[in-house]
């Protein structure tokens, strides 16, 4: 029994979104790392979402597709050199490569991850009174 | 503008949609509409009981795991917590209304 409708989708959307959310938080916490376990700098993350079908209940109701993550690819752009011949990932001519993180893009995603969460999150609150509004038909 | 009285195709389809028969709600597989007179209240009764009871055992499980740890799916635990409360809810409505009418059968003159 499924009592609140579409939560199976906004609860996969609400699990994306947390996703990015992640991704973008090893970006950002790796802004400064200049060797990985590759050995190059850190290539901030891309998330890429996908569609997928939930199951339909057995009381009918429209065939719905939820959210989930597609890839999380890395950004193949060389980063940034800077001068630093006392650095110890700094070549024979003291120039660093730093990672490809680029912080206001970082930011807008942030920002963007949470949002989207937050629409979900009112999804969910909304059905939920709906449910509730629906049981009060008989008082 | 068609005179009054007549109905074109569009109206008459629209109320041939309006007399078509609703779509059956889904009930949970716990209160079928067709009890029959061996069913008492109480089997009815003590599915629903027993689904609301698997909804907030979910509901606690995820919630454990989240706090143990095992699972970073805080949003599944709380939607969970949701769908008990409703489920709760409904359960409590129902027996409401089984309350009301067995109440009602005892204030009948006999």
């Amino acid at each position: 029994m499924n009592l609140i409708s579409g939560i199976d989708v906004t609860a996969g959307a609400l699990n994306a979104q947390k996703t990015r959310l992640d991704v973008v938080a090893q970006n950002i916490a790796n802004a400064q790392t200049t060797r990985g376990p590759n050995g190059g700098p850190y290539q901030r993350l891309q998330v890429s979402f996908e569609t997928e079908l939930v199951k339909r209940t057995a009381s009918g109701g429209a065939t719905l597709q939820s959210v989930r993550v597609a890839s999380i690819t890395p950004d193949r752009t060389v980063g940034q050199q800077v001068h630093n011949p006392q650095h110890p990932d700094a070549g024979p001519d003291g120039m660093v490569t730093m990672p490809n993180v680029n912080m206001s893009y970082e930011m807008v995603d942030l920002i963007t991850a949470s949002r989207a969460y937050e629409a979900n999150l009112s999804v969910v609150k909304n059905a939920r009174q709906m449910a509730m509004k629906a049981l009060e038909i008989g008082r | 503008m068609s005179p009054i009285g007549s109905v074109n195709p569009l109206q008459a389809t629209a109320l041939s949609r309006i007399d078509a028969p609703l779509p059956k709600i889904g009930l949970p597989q716990a209160t079928p509409a067709t009890t029959g007179p061996s069913e008492g209240f109480g089997p009815m009764l003590d599915g629903l009981v027993g689904q609301v009871q698997s909804k907030q055992a979910a509901a606690q499980e995820a919630t454990r795991k989240v706090l143990l740890g095992d699972s970073d799916q805080l949003h599944q635990s709380v939607i969970a917590m949701q769908e008990a409360s409703v489920a709760f809810t409904m359960m409590v409505e129902v027996r409401n209304k089984l309350v009301e009418s067995y109440q009602e059968l005892m204030r009948m003159q006999v």
